[in-house]
């Protein structure tokens, strides 16, 4: 062991090769996997971030928002029900909004929420005619202080104040008290028109060390089968495209984890061949195959290590560097360790392409000179 | 040719190793560029296999079909533009059906005119005239939206009948339904007690004789500025995320791309050092270099031919499964054009290794310096 | 008999005992006898030289002699210990602890130093951490190497690569090390420097020794020489 980690520090241009690709492999892996939660996290971050254990909808809404409604009296009765702590009303539509200083066909996309339960990172609701805005849409020209005219009807909402990271569907998200919501959405969006009191869906809080599930069984019951009550994450699957997105993109990660095997074992066989002298005189002195091999891993090991680094690096700068808005691009920490995870899984399998080479060295090769 | 050929059955696993990770990658990208069809067809299929050659949206409507309404007033202006042959509503909703017994998400798009909105790709049955009918993407046809079985829009219990089908109409990787306008009308209502009002989406338009869309589409914009007119190919272009995943998807390509050259160069190269004592023999017996480097050439063209056939190999039963709900197919252009992109690149790659092999001396057969690493 | 306070002298185990060793091997259809019916015994502190043309199995017998090779027939004892039968894994143990190698080509490990190279094989075997570096320092002082033992064998001239390999081949205090052509590589007088190297260092530890060479210059710097043809030993 100690012989393949001097080789390692006195040769080092043996390894750059090896190195060098799985560095690229490891960008790679990152970039895909940031480019995955960008575009997951513009189409979910608004419903991920709800500061609740439930999301309920109409059972015939088939999980969407906008197809969605539930009137007063099941909210009412949803507060009723044993296990819930707290229950507040959500509601989305997503229009174009017009903003002060930009030309007549340079809309903004925005998603307005009406809401009674605050998500993390917002504040209570605002007053009529108000809301927040998220700060992807600053580069739009939606900041504090301006009023924008929101959809068709020219609804107009002044910004009161600054959220982040809160997108839905690609759109910057506005939050606004349910009037204002309400009221907007009746204007622009006839066919998605609400009565008075009525929310798209409900967030509700269970009660500390209730079991989230059981309580969502109770719910729907509770209102006769009326209602689709799931966790805030199975709501997030369900946002159009977020599923197609992740298995389209897993996929391409996976096959990429096993290009990875293939090339460290490639690259570590070359090096094996290089060594095949000096094996020989190391088991002519004694060096078991499994010796020469666990050292073989160590060097796979330590090259993916310096490879992820040197590919988190890289995945890093180009977060900084990418301009907010152009490609979606979210580096996760999640993301490094589970890409940093697949190398050295890749790189310790790759490297078993080279045992048996390692096994067939013969000791005696040592003796006659090295030919 | 012959020791070219010698040499890769002997060192058989390293050649291997080489070949099926260009393989591989070549399989990665094609795979991709299906994927990207794909995933792009299966969001904005709809709109580019529909016969309306130009489509005016809402200008808040920021070109998605879901985002767009057209009022009265809008709609009304828009036909008035001089240049406009022929006009028709066009409306889309999204629901939940149940269709083979399950709940499940459709699209709906319904058109007034047959020739400004129907689909274009019937494959099967015809297209829907009577209320009630409606023609589905194909590829859904195992969820329930065959030939002939009926789908029931929720709430509501509205009934609809499939009376033909047509590939690559889906819209927001939805089943899709094609249907007249007021079928359409009539599933949103049903849907949404609470709707105020069924207003289309979109108003298709056609030029009148001796005008081409392009110029139609700037004359609607020049006198509607509410109005947002396109041509259909450009509709499926600037559907929003279309852009976007075409972007990422670039990015992806191009590093992908330069893995095979770089796997392709470094290997060859360090195998040409390795040898490096044998050719400076060869050499001193009297072998010319050209003779070396064709040899070379030689290996890296069939690891390149052997490596890329792989991936088509793996690719092709690949592009004919539907991922999802996401049709895949299999793109001969793309074929072809990564095919010869990557040969290429692969030869340059190994000019590294032929710039080594046209270094050697043959003197140092003799003193045994220069032997490589 | 006395039996009080005396013990009995033991005479010292031979350092290499083989019976009948013979080594066959097959290529295609055809059967090759590299050595054929081998017989020898070497005392525990003899230095032999083994004489022979290239091709003549000299290299053979010393594999096997070495543990690096199973012989097809015969037994082999070395310092008392049996390895006929040994298995792959048996036998690298054995060289670990009981032989020291000199080869040819002087198969120095090119990215370690002298020194390291002495520590090779304590680090693949018993690991006795600083009793090794000790011995490795003292043998390097009595090789006339102590100043050089931070150097890469890049850095060595071609005697003093073959005094490293020497001294790690005495590391581990072995019953038996081999020699095969320590001179081959060498000019006259160096030649027989590294033979009088060789001879002091074998017999100041009592350490039997096989020198395998084809050159008839250094076997007066042996005890006795043994002479093959063939694959075939004459005394």
């Amino acid at each position: 062991m100690r012989i393949a980690w001097l080789e390692l520090r006195r040769r080092p241009s043996r390894f750059v090769t090896a190195t060098a690709i799985l560095a690229l492999l490891a960008t790679l892996l990152m970039l895909l996997g940031g480019l995955l939660d960008g575009l997951l996290g513009g189409s979910t971050s608004a419903v991920a971030a709800q500061r609740g254990d439930l999301l309920v909808f109409s059972s015939t809404a088939e999980k969407s928002f906008v197809r969605s409604r539930i009137p007063p009296a099941q909210q009412a009765t949803v507060a009723q029900v044993p296990g819930v702590a707290e229950v507040g009303g959500i509601g989305v539509a997503q229009l174009a909004a017009r903003v002060p200083g930009k030309g007549p066909r340079d809309l903004a996309d925005v998603a307005l929420f009406g809401y009674e339960l605050a998500p993390r990172g917002v504040p209570a609701p605002p007053g009529p005619g108000e809301a927040y805005a998220d700060s992807s849409l600053e580069r739009k020209g939606v900041r504090t202080g301006v009023t924008i005219e929101v959809g068709p009807a020219r609804t107009p909402i002044r910004i009161v104040g600054t959220v982040n990271g809160l997108s839905y569907s690609d759109h910057g998200t506005l939050w606004s008290s349910a009037d204002t919501w309400r009221t907007t959405i009746n204007a622009n969006l006839p066919e998605a028109g609400v009565g008075p009191g009525v929310f798209q869906a409900l967030v509700v809080r269970v009660d500390p060390g209730a079991d989230a599930t059981a309580v969502a069984g109770r719910i729907d019951r509770a209102t006769g089968g009326a209602t689709e009550s799931l966790t805030v994450s199975d709501a997030v699957d369900a946002i159009p495209g977020v599923s197609q997105q992740r298995s389209t993109f897993n996929q391409i990660i996976g096959v990429t984890v096993v290009i990875a095997v293939v090339v460290v074992a490639l690259f570590f066989a070359l090096l094996t061949v290089e060594r095949t002298v000096l094996y020989g005189v190391l088991k002519a002195l004694g060096a078991t195959s499994g010796t020469l091999f666990g050292g073989v891993v160590l060097q796979g090991v330590v090259v993916t290590a310096i490879a992820t680094a040197v590919g988190a690096g890289i995945a890093l700068l180009l977060a900084a560097v990418i301009p907010p808005g152009t490609i979606p691009y979210t580096l996760l920490a999640s993301r490094v360790l589970s890409s940093a995870l697949f190398l050295l899984f890749a790189a310790i399998f790759g490297c078993v392409f080279s045992l048996r080479r390692v096994l067939r060295i013969d000791p005696a090769s040592a003796i006659g000179g090295g030919q | 040719m012959f020791l070219a050929l010698k040499e890769m059955r002997r060192a058989l696993v390293r050649f291997g190793l080489l070949m099926a990770s260009i393989g591989l990658l070549v399989f990665l990208i094609l795979f991709q560029q299906t994927l990207q069809t794909g995933l792009i067809t299966s969001f904005v299929g709809a709109i580019r296999n529909q016969s309306a050659p130009v489509l005016v949206y809402s200008v808040d409507g920021r070109r998605n079909l879901q985002g767009s309404i057209i009022t009265p007033d809008l709609q009304n202006k828009i036909v008035a533009v001089p240049g406009v042959g022929s006009a028709g509503e066009i409306g889309q909703g999204t629901f939940s059906v149940t269709a083979g017994g399950k709940l499940t998400t459709a699209a709906i798009i319904g058109y007034q005119t047959e020739g400004l909105g129907s689909p274009t790709t019937l494959v099967s049955g015809r297209l829907a005239h009577a209320d009630g009918e409606v023609v589905a993407l194909a590829s859904s046809a195992g969820d329930g939206f065959g030939l002939g079985e009926t789908v029931v829009v929720q709430p509501g219990g509205l009934k609809f009948r499939v009376v033909g089908q047509a590939t690559e109409i889906g819209y927001q990787a939805s089943p899709t339904l094609f249907s007249t306008y007021p079928t359409f009308e009539q599933a949103v209502l049903a849907a949404n007690p609470d709707a105020r009002a069924t207003l289309p989406a979109v108003i298709a338009v056609a030029p009148a004789p001796g005008i081409t869309d392009a110029e139609l589409v700037t004359r609607i914009n020049d006198a509607v500025p509410g109005a947002d007119a396109v041509t259909r190919t450009d509709a499926v272009a600037s559907t929003p995320g279309v852009a976007q995943v075409q972007q990422s998807f670039q990015v992806i390509f191009v590093l992908f791309g330069l893995v095979v050259p770089l796997v392709t160069g470094l290997f060859f190269l360090i195998v040409t050092l390795q040898k490096a004592s044998s050719l400076t023999l060869l050499r001193a017996l009297g072998a010319p270099s050209s003779a070396l480097v064709r040899s070379l050439l030689f290996q890296v063209s069939l690891v390149l031919v052997i490596g890329i056939g792989i991936g088509i190999a793996l690719y092709t039963p690949l592009s004919s499964q539907t991922l999802g709900s996401i049709p895949l197919s299999f793109q001969t252009g793309a074929v072809v054009l990564w095919s010869v992109v990557l040969f290429v690149l692969g030869l340059l790659s190994a000019l590294v290794a032929v710039r080594r092999v046209l270094r050697i001396d043959p003197i140092e057969a003799t003193t045994g310096a220069g032997l490589g690493r | 008999m006395t039996t009080v306070g005396q013990e009995q002298e033991q005479p010292p185990r031979p350092a290499l005992e083989m019976v009948g060793v013979r080594k066959i091997y097959k290529m295609g259809d055809e059967e090759v006898v590299a050595l054929d019916h081998a017989t020898l015994m070497i005392g525990a502190d003899e230095v032999v030289a083994l004489l022979g043309p290239s091709g003549s199995g000299k290299t053979t017998l010393c594999s096997i002699a070495g543990g690096l090779l199973a012989p097809t027939a015969g037994s082999v004892v070395v310092g008392g210990q049996d390895i006929t039968g040994y298995n792959a894994k048996r036998l690298a143990k054995f060289r670990q602890e009981t032989v020291g190698f000199v080869f040819q080509s002087v198969n120095l490990v090119p990215f370690l130093t002298a020194r390291e190279n002495l520590l090779v094989v304590d680090q693949l075997g018993r690991r006795t951490g600083k009793a090794a570096r000790d011995r490795a320092d003292q043998l390097l002082e009595e090789l006339g190497l102590a100043d050089r033992r931070d150097n890469l064998p890049s850095q060595l001239s071609g005697g003093q690569r073959q005094r490293v390999a020497i001294g790690r081949s005495l590391m581990n205090e072995p019953q038996l090390v081999l020699f095969d052509e320590p001179t081959s590589a060498l000019d006259t007088e160096l030649g027989e420097q590294v033979m009088e190297l060789i001879r002091t260092e074998m017999k100041s530890r009592g350490t039997a020794a096989v020198v395998v060479t084809h050159d008839e210059r250094i076997v007066h710097y042996t005890d006795r020489t043994m002479h093959i043809t063939d694959g075939v030993l004459h005394a």
